[in-house]
């Protein structure tokens, strides 16, 4: 009995053989019919690869083509005049414009000025970011607009601030003279006009971020026994490094780059109170054009670096994101 | 620890969040504060643990007054909703930063440090993802860390709010009965938020059912289930029937249809809370206590058949019945039945719906 069961279900088995093969045949034939129909009209079997929102061939070409145009004509270009002017007469000679004494202190009071501005900006952005991220008081959306007035107002019309507040003839003008002490014309002054001009750039970075991350990470902290300062460090801090980071970057270039503002408080004294920005108009306004391009590619240069760092940094955030 | 609140009232510009609240939680209990969105539940349980403070009334664990201590000092573990693990930092630093961020001397040694974590990273059997970060974890993985995290510091209470409100189904109905079977195991004092009915009978010793503010009862799964003081209590803890009804003589009417010749004393009016599973589709009259229903839906996918009907006076009836009995009847839709009320609930006090 159990012989012939066995036999039975391999009896069975059998004819699938055959009917697999009939199924191969099936599939050929199904195939051909598939190319059939695709060389009457390949478009309607071809997969659509592209997404629903892109535009045709010779929409997207042109396009690109007046981008690539624009850019290579109104940024290239320009960048590379600025270094082939600066080395028009030889890396000697540009060399030679840079090492020059009023170059030289031109470019140590702009570092000067962005090594005081960025970390004040720092500790401001952070403070204020902080404030306005996690908590809800009165005048919140004051103080929001209040730090963005420095990016609303030219910067000229912050330089005559300052020198409405400390010059001679401003408000604090006589004391500050009866005290012997200089801001207008000087390198405090400097120093005054570059922290307002880049005051919003820290906080304007970390406002979103803070806000987005909410509370609830300092609040475990707390309950596991942290203090408000190791928590800042060891919580809220990390958290916001890139942004921080960021705004740091983006600050720092402006506070090199600053014209307007430190123009009208500066009062343009060789080789005392000028920037290099300052530094560059004088040279070129004095037909100066080697050693005026020359420092002009420095701040190039810093632009470039900037730029780079920028991205490593935007590059190593979304990788932060994703792991 | 025993946990005390006395009085505790909290505002919100207009809202009232919290109304001359009382509780007190005995040491060793996992307790559940039970209620929906906007019933105060969360507020209670943040003051608590210090991360809010009451506008006035006292919070005291055994017995001694907390009210102004701040979270930090209160040593209370607290897991949150959404986690809250340190994004930058591994599992194993996530677990350890309450032992670390201790003054020196009450620091432990970094090696005892390093025993604790591991011991905690078995207890919640993750011991090979110390080194992952919390974003390389699934939700209840993380759940889990955060959980290990607030045991970490040794506290004298564990406050969890609403610990499985983000994870999917499957994951919280295990992850409910692990917290269980924890607590069985270290018995430290422990209240958690939810708004899921289920889940508060399943997990806690003791429920405590909230709404609009106030505590409407304290109780064991049991109590609050079948005694429920409040029509609220009664409505919140499971599906529920209502009907128009009246009280005469001791006996219980349903709506004026059931008995026609009584409808002229409207003296015991009532709200009549009947749960689906405690009315009984029948295809004969028996004898007063039925009414009439012709059944609209009929719902076979699950462990109970669910069937909606509409009642004589027009009204939609939800009825549950097992699935032998719903075999037994052979019930098809649009078909007229008799329901029989086998029990219901009526609260003294409560006017009519």
């Amino acid at each position: 009995m159990n012989e012939q069961g066995n036999r039975g279900t391999l009896g069975d088995r059998s004819p699938s053989a055959p009917s697999d093969e009939f199924e191969l045949v099936q599939d050929e034939n199904t195939l051909s019919m598939a190319t059939a129909v695709t060389l009457r009209n390949p478009a309607t079997l071809l997969p659509r690869t592209v997404a629903a929102t892109t535009e045709g061939p010779l929409v997207r070409r042109l396009l690109t083509g007046i981008a690539v145009l624009f850019l290579g004509l109104f940024l290239l270009l320009p960048l590379t005049m600025v270094f082939a002017s600066a080395l028009a007469k030889g890396f000697t000679v540009y060399v030679e414009s840079l090492r020059e004494p009023d170059a030289w202190a031109a470019i140590r009071l702009t570092l000067l000025a962005a090594a005081m501005a960025v970390p004040a900006n720092v500790v401001f952005g952070v403070a204020a970011a902080w404030a306005i991220g996690k908590f809800d008081f009165f005048g919140k959306s004051l103080l929001i607009t209040l730090i963005d007035l420095p990016f609303a107002v030219s910067p000229v019309v912050s330089g005559l601030i300052y020198v409405l507040l400390f010059g001679l003839q401003g408000i604090l003008g006589p004391w500050l003279a009866a005290h012997d002490i200089k801001i207008i014309f000087a390198v405090p002054g400097i120093v005054l006009a570059t922290i307002f001009v880049t005051f919003p750039f820290v906080a304007r970075e970390l406002i979103p971020l803070i806000q987005a991350q909410g509370n609830e990470e300092e609040e475990a902290a707390l309950t596991l026994g942290a203090s408000g300062w190791r928590t800042f460090f060891h919580v809220t801090l990390p958290n916001i490094k890139w942004g921080l980071l960021y705004g740091v970057i983006l600050c720092n270039a402006r506070a090199m780059g600053e014209f307007g503002a430190v123009s009208v408080v500066s009062g343009h004294i060789r080789g005392r109170t000028n920037t290099m920005p300052l530094h560059i108009e004088i040279l070129y306004n004095e037909y100066q054009f080697v050693p005026a391009f020359a420092v002009a590619s420095l701040l190039a240069l810093l632009a470039l670096l900037t730029l780079f760092v920028k991205s490593l940094i935007e590059w190593r955030s979304k990788q932060q994101v994703a792991s | 620890m025993s946990i005390e609140a006395v009085g505790i009232t909290k505002r919100f510009g207009a809202f009232s969040a919290l109304d001359n609240v009382d509780l007190t939680i005995p040491s060793g209990e996992l307790v559940a504060l039970l209620g929906p969105s906007g019933s105060g539940k969360t507020t209670l349980l943040r003051i608590i643990a210090g991360l809010e403070f009451a506008d006035s009334g006292t919070v005291r664990f055994d017995g001694s007054d907390i009210t102004d201590q701040s979270a930090r000092e209160r040593r209370v573990g607290f897991v949150f909703q959404h986690y809250a693990l340190f994004r930058h930092m591994t599992v194993f630093e996530n677990i350890a930063f309450g032992l670390r961020v201790r003054p020196r001397k009450l620091r432990p040694a970094k090696n005892e440090i390093e025993r604790r974590v591991k011991g905690l990273l078995s207890l919640i059997q993750l011991e090979n993802l110390a080194h992952r970060y919390p974003a390389q974890l699934s939700g209840g993985q993380r759940q889990r860390v955060a959980l290990a995290r607030a045991l970490a510091v040794e506290p004298s209470v564990l406050l969890l709010d609403e610990p499985f409100g983000a994870l999917d189904a499957k994951v919280r109905l295990e992850l409910r009965r692990w917290l269980r079977q924890l607590h069985d195991e270290i018995h430290i004092t422990s209240v958690f938020v939810t708004h899921d009915q289920e889940e508060a009978l399943e997990v806690a010793d003791r429920v405590v059912v909230m709404n609009q503010g106030q505590i409407e009862q304290v109780g064991s799964p049991d109590e609050v289930y079948n005694y429920p003081a409040t029509p609220f209590v009664y409505r919140f803890l499971g599906n529920v029937n209502l009907f128009h009804g009246r009280i005469d003589e001791g006996q219980t009417y349903l709506h004026d249809a059931v008995s026609p010749e009584r409808a002229t004393s409207h003296i015991g009016s009532k709200t009549v809370y009947v749960r689906p599973h405690w009315l009984e589709i029948r295809r004969q009259p028996d004898h007063e206590n039925h009414f009439r229903a012709t059944i609209k839906h009929i719902n076979s996918a699950g462990p109970v058949v669910k069937v909606e009907a509409v009642s004589e006076w027009g009204s939609p009836v939800h009825i549950e019945l097992s699935q032998d009995r719903f075999r037994d009847l052979q019930l098809t839709r649009n078909e007229a039945v008799f329901v029989t009320p086998k029990e219901v609930k009526v609260f003294d006090g409560d006017p009519a719906a």
